[in-house]
């Protein structure tokens, strides 16, 4: 009975000392996996090189995109997930808008890269991922984190499309009260107001100072 | 009673054996010039506060504590660090793209304001790592004048 006991504290540490191993190999995966992505988004090579531009602003210092007139259809579920999110948090819904971030996760995992030109590719990579992490954040978090999640994802957004292009009609809507008074933009499908920022204590607060479309 | 014994037995084997299992401690000597107060321009009490309440689990150095020579808290401790690292590393800020960095700083004002880093119960065991009010206001203050200027 003794020896039993010896044996299995044995297989125990051997046990997890495999389970140990492991981990380093699973971890070098990760960036093997964002390469792939990146060289999958650089297929496509098609005449686009006067958009460079836009690539080189990405750069440290200022990076303000020209903004496209392009009609794309392509943006249009990554804006859909937004617009529901944006409509979840002007009802108070942290459910909803929970919803919404899982949403605008499947949108951007279903966002086909290999149209995309080099110079719009490495702008794209860096929206992408700080508008996921914000959408990671979304569904997790009370209602007051996921209203400041989506302060930052709409500045993406609103960047995703001065970038890529939609071929929706959206309304740019400035809220002066929010985040200390510093003011925050929000895209509305419509120029009615509906204030994402603050819900139902300021709804009708904001101005459209943008028509997209 | 014998079988008791058995039991206490099996677990002071297992306890002893779990120590041979190496872990992988965060621990460089080098600082990246990607590190955050290599990257930005640093006042002296701003970064010394971020590093005695952020940079153990959020840099690629942490200063560990002496019962983490000792199996299990070693790993706990180590999950703990690559998930903080994740999240937000001080070490490679410089190397995240500007609207990263823009939104990692909104996050760090948020989450010290709120009292929601550093973690609770990381500060009840190093209790000079919690921030006092005048620490908090100090160090908000000039993170949103560094992501106002970015």
């Amino acid at each position: 009975m003794t020896k039993t006991i010896y044996v299995l504290a044995l297989s125990i540490l051997f046990l997890s000392a495999c389970k140990n191993d492991k981990k380093p190999s699973e971890s070098s995966e990760a960036p093997a996996q964002e390469m792939h992505m990146e060289e999958a988004g650089g297929h496509d090579h098609g005449g686009h090189d006067h958009d460079a531009s836009i690539g080189e602003s990405s750069s440290k210092e200022d990076r303000t995109i020209t903004a496209t007139t392009e009609k794309n259809s392509a943006t249009s579920e990554i804006i859909d997930g937004y617009l529901q999110l944006k409509n979840a948090l002007a009802d108070d819904s942290q459910d909803d808008a929970a919803k919404a971030g899982t949403a605008i996760l499947t949108a951007f995992s279903n966002f086909d890269m290999t149209k995309l030109t080099d110079a719009q590719h490495k702008e794209y990579m860096e929206i992408v991922e700080n508008a996921k992490e914000q959408a990671e954040h979304i569904v997790k978090s009370p209602i007051d984190h996921q209203r400041e999640h989506f302060e930052v994802l709409s500045n993406d957004v609103n960047d995703l499309i001065a970038l890529l292009g939609t071929d929706k009609t959206l309304y740019e809507t400035f809220c002066p009260m929010y985040n200390n008074k510093k003011g925050a933009i929000w895209l509305s499908e419509t120029d009615e107001i509906k204030n994402p920022f603050l819900g139902s204590k300021m709804l009708t607060c904001g101005k459209v100072q943008k028509q997209i479309n | 009673m014998k079988v008791f014994k058995k039991i206490i037995i099996f677990l002071l084997i297992a306890f002893v054996g779990i120590q041979f299992i190496p872990t992988t401690r965060n621990e460089s000597t080098e600082i990246l010039k990607t590190d955050f107060a290599q990257h930005f321009d640093v006042p002296q009490d701003i970064q010394s506060l971020l590093k005695k309440s952020c940079y153990d689990c959020h840099s690629n150095n942490t200063s560990y504590p002496w019962y983490n020579k000792f199996q299990p808290v070693s790993w706990m401790l180590q999950n703990h660090v690559n998930n903080g690292k994740k999240e937000l590393n001080f070490s490679e800020f410089g190397a995240y793209s500007n609207r990263k960095q823009k939104s990692k700083l909104k996050s760090i004002i948020s989450q010290i304001r709120d009292d929601e880093m550093p973690l609770f119960s990381y500060t009840i065991i190093h209790g000079d790592a919690k921030l006092s009010e005048s620490d908090k206001n100090l160090i908000m203050a000039w993170l949103t004048k560094l992501r106002d200027d970015l």
